[in-house]
C-alpha cells in the first residue's frame, strides 16, 4: 500500500515536472496542477496511512490511535485552496500574455 | 506588556487586512476615500511597529525577551503563535517605512494605472508583516502565499506585454517554490510531529538517527525555497526582470520581499543552526560561497546593465548576496554589521526604484499614464474614471533638475556605499568583524572584503554612466516637473538613510542586541513554549 | 549663554568646516541670475573661515595640535575628529585664502548666461570637502571628505555639461579619483587593523608598529595608489589634462592649489609613519621622478595654454612626491615648501591663462602672440608668475627648487636612482624653464596676433586683482623668505617631523655651490633649447616618445572592455528563459533534497507494508496512467489532457477517501470541477497547435538532448519523491501535535469533525490567510481581465456558433442566437431546477461542517458552482441582466466577517480568534453547534463564493466583450513599461 502510494506520488511528481519544462504555457499549467496533486498526497502521507478510520470523533473521550492524523488533512485543505487560487491566476495570466504577445510560449516569443 | 499592548502584536497583520477588505466593499469610484484610508493605515503601521520596536528594545523588566501571542488562546506548540523580538521588530519597521513611502508615491499617479491597487498593496503589507511575526512554519507558508499573491497583482499592475511576460515567469517560479515549501514543511512535520518553530528547535536534538536524513532533506528543500525568494544565484534571474518592469511603487516595495527570504534564513539559522549546519557555517559553508557567487553575478550584471531599473535590480541581488555570504560566515561578530547593511540597503534600493521614473521622465519622456487607457467599451463599468478630472495629485516643485540631481547623486553614493553613508557603515562593520580577529580572516574573508569594495566601485561606475547620460546629455525636452507627492517619499527614504547615519551608535547598539538575541535561541524557545494561555476558554 | 559661548569656542574649527557647506546650500537656492549675490555670500563665508583659521595660528606653533572630537561610533573607533596641526593649518590657509581670490576671480570670469549660483554652490561644497580632508583627525573621516572632493570636483569639471569633453572629463576624473579613494580606504582599514585605531594622532605615534607589521606593504601600496590618483601622478595622471574642460577658475583652484594637493598632503601627513623604508623610497621616489620628467616633457609639447599648465602641475607634483619619497627630513621640508609655492604661482598662471582665453577667445599657443601690447599689466603679472614657475631667483619657486637640487645631490641609498638624480633633476628643471619661457614668449612677445576670434584688450581691473595678489606673494616670499613664509613653514615642518626637524636656511643666496650651478645650467639650457626648437615645437601635434602611449585611450579601452566583458559574463552566467530557470531550480532541489539521504544513508522504516487493497490499487494505477497520459498529450490535445488531469484529480479524491479523509475528498472534488470549468473557459483563447512545428527538417538534435535532460530531471524528481514518501510512510509515527487536536476537538473546540475544528479554531489563522489569498487572486484576475485582449485569430466567435448565427440571420422569423438557445433549452431547464438543490446542500455543508465533513470552503465553492452553472444555462448576458452579483462586495464582506469574529474575542479579554460555542436544538436540523467559529466559517463561505464567482464570471465575461477601436489598441501595443529606457 505504502509502496503503491509512494509510486503514485512519484509518477505524479515526475509527469508534472516533465510538463513544467515544456515551452507552452498550457503545458506548464497542467504540469503544476499534477504536481500539486502529488504534493497533496505527500502531505497526507506524512501523517502515515490510516485506512477506514471514522471521519468524525465521538463526543466522549477520544483515543487518538483510532483516528487518522487530522493535522495533515487540514494542511492539505489549505494547500488545495491556495493551489486552486494560484492555478486560476496563472491561467488568466497566460491568457493575457498570449493575448498581448500573440504566442503561448512561456517566454512570450517563439524560439528562433 | 499590559493587555492592550499584548494585542498590539497582531495589529500589523490585522490592520491592513481589515482596511483592505473594507475598501473592497467600496466602489472603485471612491478613490479619494481609498487613498486616504490606505495612507492612514500605512502611517498607523509605522507608529505601531515603532511602538513594538520600542517595547522590545526597552523591556519593562529584566533582559529583553521575545514577546509571544497565542492566537485562539491555544498554547504552543498546538496553536499558532506570533513572536516579536528585536529582529522581527526591526523588519516590521522597515516594512512599514517602505509601505508608507511607496504608497505615498503611488498616490501621485500610479495607483491610477490599474484597478484595486490599494487593496493589493495593503494585502502585501499584511503578508510581509505576517511572515515576520509568525512562529509557525505552516503559517509562515500561508503568509508567504498572501505576500506572493498580492505581489503577483502588483507586478501585473499597469499591464502591458513586457510586464505580463515577466510576471508569468515570476508566478510560475514562485508556484513551484511554494510546492517545495509545502514538501519541506510536511517532511519536518513527519519527523518532528510539530509545526511550531520553537518546538522544532527543541525537538531536533532528540530526532532519531534514522529520521535525521529525512529532516535534513526537508530543511534543505525548505532552504532552496527561501533562497529563491532571496534571489540567490543561480535561482534569482527572475528578480531583476520582474522588478525592473514592475511599476515603480510596486518595485520599490518589493525591495522588502527579498529581505523576507533573508530574514527567514537568519531566523532558521539562529534557531536550528546550533543543531544543524544546514543553512550556514559548519559543513554547509556553501552558503558563504553561494552568497559570494551571487555578489559576483550581481556586480557583473550591474556593470552590464543599461537601464536604471535593471541597475536597481542588480543592486538588490548584490545586497542579497552580501547578506547571504555574511550569514554564511556563521560568525557572530558579523551579524550586527549584516543587520545594519540589511536595513540600509533595503531603504536605498527602495529610494532608487522611486527616483528612476522621475529622472527618466526628464531624459526619455513620460510614459506613465498611457497604460491606464481603457481597452474595452465596458471596461470601466463600476471601474475607475478620473472623475476628479485631473490625472495627477500634488503640485509641481521648482528647481526640479537641481533636486533630482542632488537626490540622484545621494542615491548613487548610497549605492556605492561611500563613507559615512549607512551602506558603508554596514559594509565597514562586516569588514571590521572579518578582519579584526585574525582567526576568521582566512582567504574567504579577504575575498569577501574585496567583493564588498568592488561592488561599491561597480555601483559607482554604473551610476556615473547612467547619471551622466540621463541628467547631463542636453535634450530639447522641457524639463518634466517633479511632483511634490513623488518627491517627498524619496526625500523621506533618503532622510531615513541619513537618520541611520546620525543615530549610528544607537542603531548599532540595537543591531548588537539583535545579534546577541539571535545567538541565544534558547531564550526564543523558552519564551514561546513557556507562554501559558489565558486562564479559561469562554463558554 | 556662557555655556553656549564655550561650546562654540570648543567647536570653532567644526564651524569653519561647516561654513562652506552652509554657503553651498544658500548659493544652491539662489535664483539663477544672482551672480554677484552668490559671489558675495561665498566670498564672505570664506573670508570668515580664513580669519578664524588665521586666528588659530598661535595654537599650532611648536608642533602643538588643536583637536575637536565628537563621538559618533566609538565601538568602531569612528569619531568625528577635527584636527588642526601646523601642516593642516598651512593647507587650510591656502584653501581658504586662494579660495577667496578664486571666488573673486570667478565673479568676473563666469558669464551671466551660465547658472552661476550653482557654480558657487559646487565650488563652496568642494572647498568644504577639501577643508574637511586636511582637518580630518580620523582616517575614515578623511576618506569620506576625500571622496566628497572627487564628487564635487567632477561636478565642477562637468559644469558646462552641454559639451562632450566636459562630460568625459568629469566622468574620468570621478572614476579614477574615487577608485583611488576606495584603495585609500582599504589601505586605511588595513592600517587601522594593524594599530587598532583610526585616530591620526595615535597613529602618528605608532610608526614602528606599522612599518614592522606584515601587512605594511599592502597598506603602503593601497595608500599610495590613492594618493597618486589624486595627485595625478604617473601612471594615473591622464585625468588631469582631461579635466581642463572645466571653467578656468576651477582649474586655478582644483588643479593647482587644492585638490591635486590632496594626495601629497596625505603623503606628508603619514610621512612619519610610512616613510623610511626601502619600499617607500623606491615606489614613491620612482613614481615621483617619472612624473616629474614625463610631466615636464609633455608640457613642453602642449599647444593649449591650460594643457601646458596641467602637465607642468603634474611634473611639479612629481617633484614634491619625489622629495617626500627621498625620506630625508630636508626632503620633507623642501616638499612642504614647494607645495605652498606651487599653489601660489600656478594658481596665478591659470588665472592669467583664463584672462587670455577670455580676451582673445583662444588658448592655442600657435595663434597667440605679441599680446603684451594689448594687455601689458596682465603680461607683466604672468611673466613674474611664470618666472617663479621656472625657478628664477628672487621668486619663491627658486627657493624650493634650490632645496630640491640640494637634496638631489645628497646620497640616500647609494642606488642607481641616487646617481641619476642630480642630472635628472637638472634636466627636468631645464624643461621647466623651457615651457615657462615658451608660455610667456609665445603669448606676449613676437608680432601682433593675426587670426584671433576677438581683438584682445586689457581686462577689467577687478579680474586682475587676484592675480596681482598671488604674484605679489611670489615676489615677497622670493625676496625675503625668512621673514615671510619662514615661521609658517617652520610650524608646518615641525608638526610633521617633530624632533627630527633638520636645520635649514631660507636665505635667497647660498653662495656659489653645486645647486646654484645646476639651476643656472637649467636656466641657460632651457633658454637655449627654446631658441633652438621653438618653431619645431609649434609644429608638434603630440609629445614625442611618450605621446604614443595614451593613458586616456587605455582608460577608455579598459572601461569598454569591462562593460563588454560584463555583458558577455551576464550572458554566460544567467538566462532569461523560464525553462532554464526551472531546470536549474529542480536540479538544485534534487541535489539538496537527496544529499542528506545519500550522505547519511537512506533507509525505509520498519513499519510493515499495509496489505494492498485491490480497488485502491486500481484507482492508483488509473490515476498514474492518467497523469502520464496528460504529460504526453498536453501539447497537441489540450482537451484530452484536461480530461486526463481530471481523471488524475478524481483518483486523488478517491485516495483521500480511502485514507479516511472525507473532507479532502469533498473539497478536492469541488475544486476539481471548478478548475475544469476555468480551463475550459480558457482553452478558447489559446492558439491552434501546428503539429509540424519544426517543419520538414524534423526535430533538431538539440531538442532531443533537451528533452533527454528534462526526462532525466523528471525521473530524478519522481524517484526522489517516491523514495522520500516511502521512507516517511514506513516509519513509526512520532508523537505529534495532531493527537492534541483529536483529544480537544470536541471538549474545547466544540466540534466532532476535527479537521474542520482545526481549520476554524485551532489553526483558524491559517484559514484566514488562505481565504485572503483567494480574495487577492480574485482581485488580481479581475483587474487583469479588465485589460485582457485576445489575440487576433481568437477574437471572432467559434466556427460552430458562427454557422448557427448565420443561419438565424437568414430566417427573418428568428433572431441571432436562437439556435443556440434551442440547443440548450433542455439542459438549461434542468440546470435552473438544480440550483435550489445546490443551494440547500451547500448550506447544509456549511452548518454541519463543524461536526460532519464539509465546512465553509466546500459550501462556498459548491454555491459558486451552482451560480456558474446558471451562467452556462442561460448565457452570460441574460444572467448579468437578471441577477446582479457583486463578487467583490461578497469577498470583502466575508473577509471582514471572519476577521471581526476573531477580533470579537478581544472584548472578552482573549487573544485574537479565541472561539466560544454553544449547542442549540433546532427542528429538523437537530442540535446545531452555534459557535463563534461558525461565524468565522460563514465569513469563509461568503468570501469563497465571492472570489470564485468573481474569477469564473470575469473569464466567462470575456467572450461577450467588444474590443475597442483598434486605434487605442495600437496605442496600447505601443505602450512600453515606464522605467525602461530603450
Amino acid at each position: 500500500m505504502e509502496s503503491l502510494l509512494s509510486l503514485m506520488i512519484g509518477i505524479l511528481a515526475a509527469s508534472g515536472t516533465w510538463l513544467i519544462f515544456r515551452p507552452r504555457t498550457y503545458q506548464v499549467v497542467i504540469g503544476l496542477s499534477l504536481l500539486s496533486y502529488g504534493v497533496n498526497l505527500f502531505i497526507l502521507a506524512t501523517g502515515r496511512l490510516r485506512l477506514d478510520a471514522p471521519p468524525v470523533i465521538g463526543r466522549t473521550t477520544v483515543d487518538p490511535s483510532l483516528y487518522a492524523d487530522p493535522l495533515p488533512q487540514a494542511l492539505v485543505l489549505t494547500a488545495i485552496v491556495i493551489s486552486f487560487a494560484t492555478t486560476a491566476l496563472l491561467l488568466v495570466v497566460l491568457l493575457a500574455s498570449r493575448g498581448l504577445t500573440g504566442t503561448d510560449h512561456v517566454d512570450g516569443r517563439e524560439p528562433k | 506588556m499590559n493587555a492592550v499592548l499584548d494585542h498590539l502584536i497582531v495589529v500589523p497583520i490585522l490592520l491592513p487586512l481589515v482596511v483592505a477588505a473594507t475598501i473592497l466593499v467600496f466602489n472603485e469610484k471612491r478613490r479619494r476615500l481609498k487613498q486616504v484610508l490606505s495612507l492612514a493605515t500605512t502611517a498607523a503601521l509605522i507608529i505601531v511597529s515603532a511602538v513594538l520596536l520600542y517595547l522590545t528594545a526597552s523591556p519593562t523588566s529584566g533582559a529583553p525577551l521575545p514577546q509571544v501571542y497565542l492566537l485562539g488562546n491555544w498554547p504552543a506548540p498546538f496553536g499558532i503563535v506570533l513572536v516579536i523580538d528585536h529582529l522581527s521588530a526591526l523588519m516590521l519597521v522597515l516594512a512599514s517605512i517602505l509601505g508608507f513611502t511607496c504608497l505615498f508615491y503611488a498616490v501621485a499617479r500610479w495607483d491610477r494605472s490599474g484597478p484595486r491597487f490599494h487593496a493589493l498593496f495593503l494585502f502585501l503589507l499584511m503578508g510581509v508583516n505576517g511572515a515576520f511575526l509568525t512562529g509557525d512554519i505552516f503559517n509562515l507558508f500561508v503568509f508567504f502565499e498572501v505576500m506572493l499573491a498580492s505581489s503577483y497583482g502588483l507586478a501585473l499592475h499597469g499591464g502591458g506585454a513586457v510586464r505580463t511576460t515577466a510576471s508569468l515567469h515570476y508566478i510560475v517560479i514562485n508556484i513551484a517554490t511554494s510546492l517545495l515549501f509545502l514538501i519541506g514543511v510536511s517532511l519536518i512535520y513527519a519527523v518532528t510531529g510539530t509545526l511550531n518553530l520553537a518546538d522544532i528547535a527543541r525537538l531536533i536534538p532528540s530526532v532519531s538517527s534514522e529520521d535525521d536524513p529525512l529532516l535534513q532533506s526537508g530543511l534543505a528543500i525548505l532552504g532552496i525555497a527561501f533562497l529563491v525568494k532571496a534571489g540567490m544565484w543561480p535561482l534569482g534571474f527572475w528578480l531583476p526582470n520582474t522588478y525592473g518592469v514592475a511599476s515603480p511603487p510596486a518595485a520599490a516595495v518589493f525591495a522588502i520581499l527579498t529581505k523576507v527570504g533573508i530574514y527567514i534564513i537568519l531566523r532558521f539559522s539562529s534557531l536550528l543552526l546550533p543543531e544543524y549546519p544546514v543553512f550556514a557555517g559548519g559543513s554547509g559553508a556553501w552558503l558563504k560561497y553561494a552568497g559570494m557567487a551571487t555578489m559576483v553575478f550581481g556586480i557583473v550584471s550591474l556593470l552590464a546593465s543599461r537601464t536604471l531599473s535593471r541597475l536597481a535590480g542588480c543592486y538588490l541581488i548584490i545586497s542579497s548576496g552580501t547578506l547571504l555570504a555574511a550569514v554564511g560566515f556563521g560568525n557572530a561578530a558579523v551579524t550586527p554589521g549584516l543587520l545594519f547593511y540589511l536595513a540600509s540597503s533595503t531603504l536605498t534600493a527602495s529610494a532608487m526604484y522611486l527616483i528612476i521614473e522621475p529622472v527618466e521622465r526628464n531624459a526619455v519622456g513620460d510614459k506613465a499614464l498611457s497604460i491606464a487607457e481603457p481597452v474595452f467599451e465596458d471596461e470601466y463599468l463600476g471601474g475607475p474614471e478620473d472623475e476628479e478630472g485631473e490625472t495627477e495629485i500634488g503640485v509641481a516643485i521648482p528647481a526640479t533638475v537641481a533636486l533630482l540631481g542632488g537626490a540622484f547623486i545621494l542615491v548613487a553614493l548610497l549605492l556605492a556605499g561611500l563613507p559615512p553613508l549607512p551602506s558603508f557603515l554596514g559594509k565597514f562593520a562586516i569588514i571590521d568583524a572579518l578582519v579584526r580577529q585574525r582567526s576568521a580572516a582566512d582567504a574567504s574573508a579577504w575575498m569577501m572584503v574585496a567583493l564588498l569594495i568592488i561592488s561599491g566601485l561597480a555601483a559607482l561606475i554604473a551610476m556615473t554612466r547612467a547619471g551622466i547620460d540621463l541628467l547631463w546629455i542636453p535634450n530639447d525636452r522641457p524639463t518634466a516637473r517633479l511632483n511634490i507627492v513623488e518627491a517627498s517619499p524619496i526625500g523621506l527614504l533618503l532622510a531615513a538613510c541619513v537618520a541611520l547615519i546620525i543615530c549610528g551608535s544607537q542603531t548599532m547598539v540595537y543591531m548588537e542586541n539583535t545579534a546577541e538575541e539571535l545567538n541565544r535561541p534558547t531564550a526564543y524557545v523558552d519564551a514561546v513554549l513557556s507562554k501559558i494561555a489565558t486562564d479559561r476558554k469562554p463558554r | 549663554m556662557a555655556e553656549t559661548g564655550r561650546f562654540l569656542e570648543e567647536l570653532m574649527l567644526t564651524i569653519v568646516l561647516c561654513l562652506p557647506f552652509l554657503g553651498s546650500l544658500i548659493a544652491g537656492f539662489l535664483p539663477i541670475g544672482a551672480r554677484t549675490l552668490a559671489a558675495a555670500v561665498a566670498g564672505l563665508l570664506t573670508l570668515i573661515g580664513f580669519a578664524i583659521v588665521v586666528a588659530h595660528y598661535p595654537d599650532v606653533t611648536l608642533g602643538r595640535v588643536v583637536r575637536e572630537e565628537i563621538a559618533w561610533l566609538p565601538s568602531f573607533g569612528l569619531n568625528i575628529v577635527v584636527r588642526l596641526s601646523g601642516l593642516s593649518w598651512l593647507f587650510a590657509a591656502l584653501i581658504l585664502g586662494i579660495g577667496v581670490l578664486v571666488i573673486f576671480y570667478s565673479r568676473y570670469y563666469m558669464s551671466a548666461k551660465d547658472p552661476v549660483p550653482r557654480f558657487f554652490s559646487f565650488l563652496l561644497a568642494f572647498m568644504g570637502s577639501m577643508l574637511g580632508l586636511v582637518l580630518s583627525g580620523n582616517l575614515i573621516q578623511l576618506v569620506f571628505f576625500w571622496e566628497l572632493t572627487s564628487v564635487f570636483s567632477s561636478l565642477l569639471i562637468g559644469y558646462w555639461h552641454h559639451n562632450q569633453s566636459a562630460r568625459d572629463g568629469a566622468r574620468m576624473s570621478l572614476i579614477v579619483t574615487s577608485a583611488g579613494g576606495v584603495c585609500l580606504l582599504v589601505g586605511f582599514v588595513v592600517i587601522g587593523g594593524i594599530v587598532g585605531t583610526y585616530d591620526v594622532d595615535t597613529l602618528l605615534r605608532s610608526g614602528d608598529t606599522i612599518r614592522s607589521s606584515e601587512h605594511y606593504l599592502l597598506a603602503l601600496v593601497l595608500v599610495l595608489i590613492g594618493a597618486f590618483t589624486k595627485s595625478a601622478q604617473f601612471p594615473f595622471h591622464f585625468w588631469l589634462p582631461q579635466a581642463m574642460a572645466a571653467p578656468t577658475p576651477v582649474s586655478a583652484y582644483l588643479h593647482s592649489a587644492t585638490m591635486v594637493k590632496g594626495g601629497v598632503f596625505v603623503l606628508a601627513l603619514l610621512w612619519p609613519v610610512l616613510s623610511g623604508t626601502d619600499a617607500w623610497f623606491f615606489i614613491v621616489g620612482t613614481i615621483g621622478l617619472s612624473s616629474l620628467l614625463i610631466g615636464a616633457w609633455a608640457a613642453v609639447f602642449q599647444q593649449d595654454l591650460k594643457g601646458l599648465l596641467a602637465y607642468s602641475t603634474m611634473s611639479h607634483l612629481g617633484l614634491i612626491t619625489l622629495l617626500l619619497g627621498l625620506g630625508s627630513p630636508l626632503g620633507a621640508v623642501a616638499a612642504i615648501f614647494h607645495m605652498a609655492n606651487h599653489a601660489t604661482f600656478k594658481a596665478s598662471l591659470f588665472m592669467a591663462a583664463g584672462v587670455i582665453d577670455h580676451e582673445t577667445g583662444t588658448r592655442d599657443l600657435r595663434r597667440l602672440s605679441g599680446l603684451r601690447r594689448y594687455m601689458p599689466i596682465t603680461a607683466t603679472l604672468a611673466m613674474v608668475a611664470a618666472a617663479a614657475m621656472a625657478g628664477v631667483p628672487l621668486l619663491n619657486g627658486f627657493l624650493s627648487k634650490e632645496m630640491f637640487l640640494a637634496e638631489a645631490l645628497e646620497a640616500h641609498s647609494g642606488t642607481i636612482l641616487d646617481l641619476a638624480l642630480p642630472y635628472v633633476a637638472t634636466l627636468a628643471a631645464a624643461f621647466g624653464v623651457l615651457y615657462s619661457l615658451r608660455f610667456i614668449h609665445q603669448t606676449f612677445f613676437g608680432p601682433p596676433p593675426t587670426d584671433l576670434p576677438r581683438t584682445p584688450a586689457e581686462p577689467p581691473r577687478w579680474i586682475r586683482l587676484p592675480i596681482a595678489v598671488l604674484v605679489l606673494i611670489c615676489l615677497v616670499v622670493g625676496i625675503s623668505p625668512a621673514r615671510t613664509i619662514g615661521p609658517l613653514l617652520e610650524t608646518a615642518v615641525v608638526s610633521v617631523l617633530g624632533e627630527r626637524t633638520p636645520a635649514y636656511s631660507l636665505a635667497v643666496w647660498h653662495g656659489f655651490g653645486m645647486p646654484m650651478f645646476m639651476s643656472v645650467t637649467a636656466l641657460v639650457g632651457g633658454a637655449l633649447l627654446y631658441l633652438l626648437f621653438r618653431n619645431r615645437l609649434n609644429a608638434a601635434t603630440k609629445s614625442p616618445v611618450i605621446g604614443r602611449w595614451r593613458a586616456r585611450k587605455a582608460f577608455e579601452t579598459v572601461l569598454d572592455f569591462i562593460e563588454a566583458g560584463a555583458e558577455w559574463a551576464v550572458k554566460v552566467l544567467s538566462t532569461d528563459r523560464l525553462q532554464m530557470q526551472l531546470r536549474l531550480l529542480v536540479g538544485l532541489v534534487i541535489i539538496a533534497g537527496m544529499w542528506p539521504l545519500v550522505r547519511f544513508g537512506y533507509q525505509s522504516g520498519t513499519k510493515p507494508d499495509t496489505l494492498i487493497d485491490p480497488i485502491f490499487a486500481i484507482i492508483a494505477v488509473i490515476g498514474a496512467v492518467a497523469a502520464i497520459g496528460a504529460a504526453l498529450r498536453a501539447k497537441f490535445h489540450r482537451l484530452a489532457a484536461l480530461v486526463l488531469v481530471g481523471v488524475a484529480g478524481v483518483a486523488t479524491c478517491l485516495i483521500f477517501l480511502w485514507l479516511s479523509a472525507p473532507d479532502l475528498a469533498v473539497t478536492q472534488l469541488l475544486v476539481e470541477v471548478t478548475t475544469t470549468f476555468l480551463l475550459l473557459l480558457g482553452l478558447r483563447w489559446l492558439p491552434k497547435r501546428q503539429p509540424d512545428f519544426y517543419g520538414p527538417g524534423g526535430v533538431p538534435i538539440g531538442t532531443y538532448l533537451r528533452r533527454g535532460l528534462d526526462f532525466a530531471l523528471a525521473l530524478g524528481v519522481g524517484l526522489g519523491a517516491t523514495a522520500i514518501s516511502y521512507a516517511v510512510m514506513t516509519r513509526p509515527a512520532v508523537d505529534k501535535i495532531g493527537d492534541y487536536f483529536l483529544e480537544r476537538a470536541y471538549s474545547e473546540g466544540g466540534g466532532t469533525n476535527v479537521v474542520n475544528v482545526i481549520l476554524v479554531d485551532f489553526r483558524g489563522f491559517d484559514t484566514l490567510g488562505e481565504i485572503t489569498v483567494l480574495c487577492i487572486v480574485g482581485i488580481t484576475i479581475f483587474s487583469l481581465l479588465r485589460r485582457f485582449r485576445p489575440a487576433q485569430e481568437s477574437v471572432n466567435l467559434p466556427k460552430q456558433q458562427r454557422v448557427q448565427n448565420a443561419f438565424d440571420h437568414e430566417q427573418d422569423t428568428r433572431e441571432v442566437g436562437d439556435t443556440l438557445r434551442d440547443a440548450l433549452r433542455v439542459p438549461s431547464l434542468i440546470m435552473q431546477w438544480i440550483l435550489p438543490v445546490i443551494v440547500m446542500f451547500s448550506f447544509y455543508l456549511l452548518i454541519q461542517g463543524h461536526n460532519l465533513p464539509g465546512g465553509g470552503f466546500a459550501a462556498g465553492i459548491l454555491m459558486a458552482i451552482g451560480l456558474i452553472i446558471q451562467y452556462m444555462a442561460s448565457g452570460t448576458r441574460s444572467i448579468e441582466a437578471r441577477l446582479n452579483v457583486q463578487p467583490l462586495r461578497w469577498a470583502g464582506a466575508g473577509l471582514l466577517c471572519s476577521v471581526f469574529t476573531g477580533i470579537g474575542a478581544w472584548f472578552f479579554g482573549y487573544p485574537f480568534l479565541t472561539s466560544g460555542y454553544r449547542y442549540i436544538e433546532l427542528p429538523i436540523l437537530g442540535s446545531v453547534p452555534l459557535s463563534s467559529a461558525m461565524l468565522f466559517d460563514v465569513g469563509v463561505f461568503a468570501l469563497v463564493i465571492g472570489a470564485t464567482v468573481l474569477i469564473l464570471i470575469a473569464l466567462a465575461h470575456q467572450s461577450i466583450r467588444i474590443p475597442r477601436t483598434r486605434a487605442v489598441d495600437e496605442g496600447l501595443d505601443a505602450t512600453t513599461v515606464p522605467g525602461e529606457a530603450e
